[in-house]
C-alpha cells in the first residue's frame, strides 16, 4: 500500500485526504486529530493486507502523487489504455543473481513445468535449495566455498547474504528428494563483490596523515556527516579500533 | 595562491512522459515545471552572464528522452497551454490578493512576471525549442554538452546484458548528435551508477569522461593518489571524475544544505492545495486532483505548519551570503588540500539540474552569484572536465569501485522490496529482444519498424525513473503502469514475430504514441552485428 508522509502535510492537505478517505468530521477536526485518525486508518488497512500482499477486506487503493495528495487511483488508472498483466514467471528453468551491495544479492528464478513434471514422476516428494558458491576473484572456475539455503517450492526469489568482500559469487538452484538424491537445475552468472584496498591496509592509512586528509576531506560534510556507504563505514570503524588500540 | 577549479556538471533529465490521448495529463506537468522553473530561468541566467562578459565554463548533460520531449511539437504546444493557463491564474491571483491577501500581491506579481517572461522567451527567443539556447551556449564556449543513457537506465543492474548497455549508450550518442549536431565527449552515468568495465562501452562511442559517486575512488582496490581532487584514468583511458561530497553537501542536503534556510521559499505550500476548490479547480487536474501551480507564498520558516510569508528581498540577501560562503569554503578547502597535491585541485560538483529553480527556488540566483563572484576572485575558477583534461592529460590509472549516489552507495534503491520484481521481466525482455535481433537481422519495411518499436519499448522500460518512483512511493501507480505497458507492448511484438507476423494497426498506433528515437536500429541488440560495425 502506498501511504503519504502525512506528518509533512498542511492542515488543508490533511483535510483533503481525510475527506477522500471518508473520515467523518474531516472539516472540523484539528491537525492532531486528523493525523491520529489517518494513522489509525492506515494501520487498519495495513493489517488487512495478508502476507502475500492481497487485501483481505475491501478498501480503495489510493494513489498518492508526487505532491503527496491522494486521489482515487481508479479515476485515472482505470481509464488509461492498455494496463498490462505480466506473467508471474517464464516457462524456463533459470536463475539470476543481482548484486544489491557488497553484502547482499537478490536471486530470482523460475522452474519450467516440464522439469517440475519430471521431478514429480521420479519422486513422491521433493524440495528445493539454493547453493551459494564462493570463488576467488582470480580463479573464477575454482569453487572455494559454498553454503546452502533451503527454499520452498513456491518461492521464486531470495535475498542472499554475501559473507566476504572481493569474492565472486554464483547461485544454483537444486532439488532434493526424500531418498536424499539431489541435483542441480540451473546456475546463475557470477557477480563480484567490491573490495577496498584500505580495508586491508587500514594501519597504513592511520599512520599517513596526508593520505587520510586527502581521502576523507572530500567525503565528510561541513556538519561532520560522512558519505553514506557500508564499506567506507567498515574502513572507518577499523581505523577507530586500531587508533583507539 | 593555488587555483581551485570547480567542474560543475548539471544533469537535465525527465522520463519520457507523453500522453496526447488526454487533453491534459498530470505527469506531463513534471516536464512543464522543469522547463518553466529550471531550464528557461537557467538559460536566461547563463546568457546574461555571457552577454556581460562574465567568464565561466560548465558542463550540462541532456538526457535523450528529455531532448525528445523538448523538441516534440505536441509537448511544445501543451507547454504553451500550461503557461497560458498559469498566466490566467496569475492574473486572477493578482485580483484576489489585491482584494483578500495583500501581503501576497508582490509575490503573485513576481510569479506572473516570470510566466510572462517565460512565454515571451519560449516563443520569440527559442521558437519553442529551448535546446537551441543550450546549443548556442556551447557554440559560444560557455557550456560543454554531454549525454547520458538513452532512457537514463541504471546501468549496473544490466551488466549481464552487454547488448542492452551498448544500446543505451550508442542510441544516446546518436540522439545527442541529432539534437546538438556534435558528438558528445562526456557521459553522465545515470544515478552515478558505475560497475568496473562500464568504461569499455563508453570508449567504443569515443566518450572521454564520466562522473562518479564520491566513494568510488577511496573504495577502489588500489590506493588513489590524489583523492577526489583529480580524475583517474580507467585502464582503457576513459576518465572518471568523482564528486566532492563535502562541497556538494553544502548545496544538496536536506539537513545541512543552503536550500534549507528558513528564509527561502517553501516548496510544499502552494495555492493548488491551500485555496478552496471552487477557486482553484480549473487550474488543477480533473476531477479534483490538487497539484502544484507554482504560486507559493510562504517561506520555509521551520518544521511546523505555521509558515511566514516569503520575502524575496530577505531570500536575496541569503543568496549572496550563501554564495560567498560557498566560495569561502572552496578557498578554505584549497588552502588545506593544495599543499598535499602535486597539481591544482579540481572539485567535481554534479547535480540534477532541476534542483536549481524547481526544488530550490533561489538556486539559480545562487549559482549566478557564485559564478559572478568566482569570476572576480583570484583563486576559484569554473572550468569543465575537458578543460582540465587538456591541462593535465596524464592521470593515475585506477579502476573505480562499484558505486552509485543512491542511498547506501550501491544498487539498494533500485532493488528494494517493492521494485526488485521488475528485473525478472526486464531481463527477460532484453533476452527476447536479443533473440529477435539475431533471428531477424537487417529487416526492412514493416518488420523493421515492428522490431524497432520492440527495441524502443525495452529501452523505455529500462528507465531508472520507474523503480526510483516505486521506491519512493510517489506516483508509483503511474510508474508501475508505464513499466507494465512497455513490457506488455514488447511482448506484442515478440509474440507476433514468433509467428512471423506484424500487427500493422498496433504498430502505427505505437509509433504515433512513442515518437522517441525515430532513428533507432533494433540491430543494436545483436552484438555480433555491432562488433562487425566497430571492426569494419
Amino acid at each position: 500500500m502506498i501511504t503519504p508522509n502525512i506528518d509533512a502535510l498542511s492542515l488543508v492537505e490533511l483535510r483533503y485526504i481525510a475527506r477522500k478517505q471518508g473520515i467523518d468530521d474531516a472539516e472540523v477536526l484539528d491537525r492532531e486529530d486528523l493525523l491520529e485518525a489517518l494513522q489509525e486508518m492506515y494501520e487498519e488497512m495495513e493489517s488487512n493486507i495478508s502476507g502475500d500482499g492481497s487485501v483481505s477486506s475491501p478498501f480503495t487503493q489510493q494513489r498518492f502523487m508526487n505532491t503527496l495528495v491522494a486521489h482515487d487511483s481508479n479515476d485515472t488508472m482505470g481509464t488509461l489504455p492498455g494496463v498490462q498483466c505480466l506473467p508471474e514467471g517464464y516457462s524456463e528453468t533459470r536463475i539470476h543473481l543481482l548484486l544489491k551491495n557488497p553484502y547482499w544479492a537478490h536471486a530470482f528464478w523460475s522452474v519450467c513445468s516440464t522439469d517440475i513434471m519430471k521431478l514429480e514422476q521420479s519422486s513422491a516428494s521433493f524440495s528445493f535449495f539454493l547453493r551459494v558458491s564462493i570463488h576467488e576473484a582470480s580463479e573464477r572456475n575454482l569453487e572455494a566455498d559454498s553454503f546452502d539455503v533451503d527454499v520452498s517450492r513456491t518461492d521464486t526469489s531470495w535475498n542472499i547474504n554475501l559473507p566476504e568482500r572481493g569474492r565472486v559469487y554464483s547461485v544454483s538452484l537444486h532439488y532434493k528428494d526424500t531418498d536424499g538424491n539431489t541435483g542441480r537445475l540451473c546456475i546463475s552468472d557470477t557477480v563480484e563483490t567490491p573490495k577496498s584496498y584500505w580495508l586491508d591496509h587500514v594501519d597504513a592509512l592511520g599512520k599517513d596523515e596526508r593520505q587520510f586528509s586527502l581521502l576523507f576531506s572530500s567525503l565528510v560534510s561541513k556538519g561532520g556527516n560522512m558519505v553514506e556507504n557500508p564499506l567506507l563505514r567498515e574502513v572507518v570503524e577499523l581505523l577507530d579500533e586500531r587508533l583507539g588500540g | 595562491m593555488a587555483r581551485n577549479s570547480i567542474g560543475l556538471i548539471l544533469n537535465a533529465h525527465m522520463p519520457y512522459v507523453r500522453h496526447p490521448e488526454y487533453p491534459r495529463f498530470l505527469e506531463e506537468d513534471w516536464l512543464f515545471e522543469a522547463i518553466g522553473e529550471t531550464y528557461l530561468p537557467l538559460l536566461r541566467m547563463l546568457r546574461r552572464l555571457r552577454d556581460e562578459g562574465v567568464p565561466f565554463r560548465i558542463t550540462m548533460s541532456f538526457s535523450p528522452t528529455l531532448c525528445s520531449m523538448l523538441s516534440d511539437p505536441i509537448l511544445q504546444g501543451r507547454f504553451t497551454d500550461y503557461l497560458r493557463l498559469h498566466q490566467e491564474l496569475g492574473e486572477r491571483e493578482m485580483a484576489r490578493c489585491q482584494r483578500e491577501e495583500q501581503e501576497c500581491l508582490p509575490l503573485a506579481k513576481m510569479y506572473l512576471n516570470s510566466i510572462n517572461t517565460n512565454l515571451q522567451e519560449y516563443f520569440e527567443t527559442y521558437q519553442c525549442n529551448i535546446l537551441t539556447g543550450f546549443r548556442d551556449l556551447e557554440e559560444s564556449g560557455h557550456v560543454d554538452l554531454i549525454t547520458t543513457a538513452a532512457t537514463h537506465a541504471y546501468l549496473p543492474l544490466y551488466s549481464e546484458y552487454p547488448s542492452a548497455i551498448n544500446a543505451q549508450i550508442e542510441l544516446a550518442v546518436q540522439s545527442h548528435i541529432n539534437h546538438f549536431k556534435r558528438r558528445p565527449k562526456g557521459f553522465w552515468l545515470p544515478e552515478c551508477g558505475y560497475f568496473p568495465g562500464l568504461e569499455d562501452y563508453l570508449q567504443k562511442e569515443e566518450l572521454a569522461f564520466f562522473q562518479l559517486a564520491a566513494q568510488s575512488l577511496i573504495l577502489a582496490d588500489q590506493p588513489v593518489e590524489r583523492g577526489n581532487y583529480a580524475p583517474v584514468a580507467c585502464p582503457n583511458g576513459v576518465f572518471g571524475f568523482a564528486r566532492d561530497f563535502h562541497l556538494t553537501n553544502l548545496v544538496w542536503s536536506n539537513a545541512e544544505g543552503y536550500p534549507t534556510d528558513s528564509n527561502y521559499r517553501e516548496f510544499y505550500r502552494d495555492i493548488g492545495y491551500d485555496l478552496p476548490l471552487d477557486y482553484i479547480r480549473q487550474y488543477i487536474h480533473a476531477p479534483e486532483v490538487r497539484v502544484f501551480t507554482g504560486f507559493k507564498y510562504y517561506a520555509i520558516t521551520g518544521k511546523g505548519n505555521d509558515k511566514r510569508f516569503y520575502h524575496p528581498e530577505r531570500a536575496a540577501r541569503k543568496v549572496q551570503e550563501h554564495a560567498a560562503n560557498f566560495l569561502y569554503s572552496v578557498h578554505q578547502k584549497g588552502e588545506k588540500v593544495a599543499p598535499l597535491l602535486d597539481r591544482e585541485p579540481f572539485y567535481t560538483l554534479a547535480f540534477d539540474a532541476e534542483l536549481f529553480g524547481h526544488w530550490w527556488f533561489e538556486g539559480i540566483d545562487w549559482l549566478e552569484a557564485v559564478l559572478r563572484n568566482a569570476a572576480k576572485s583570484n583563486d576559484v575558477v569554473f572550468e569543465t572536465q575537458l578543460d582540465y583534461l587538456k591541462r593535465y592529460p596524464e592521470s593515475q590509472v585506477l579502476q573505480p569501485s562499484l558505486s552509485s549516489w543512491g542511498e547506501g552507495g550501491y544498487s539498494d534503491v533500485w532493488t528494494d522490496g517493492v521494485n526488485v520484481w521488475i528485473y525478472r521481466h526486464l531481463h527477460k525482455a532484453i533476452e527476447r529482444m536479443e533473440e529477435l535481433a539475431i533471428r531477424f537481422p537487417d529487416q526492412s519495411s514493416l518488420k523493421q519498424r515492428f522490431l524497432n518499436q520492440a527495441a524502443r519499448e525495452v529501452l523505455l522500460a529500462m528507465a531508472s525513473d520507474w523503480p526510483f518512483i516505486i521506491h519512493n512511493g510517489t506516483s508509483s501507480s503511474y510508474a508501475e503502469k508505464r513499466l507494465r505497458d512497455h513490457l506488455g507492448n514488447f511482448n506484442v511484438v515478440y509474440e507476433n514475430m514468433c509467428k512471423n507476423a506484424v500487427n500493422t494497426e498496433w504498430l502505427v498506433k505505437s509509433e504515433k504514441r512513442d515518437i522517441v528515437f525515430p532513428d533507432i536500429d533494433y540491430n543494436m541488440f545483436n552484438l555480433n552485428s555491432r562488433r562487425n560495425r566497430y571492426n569494419g
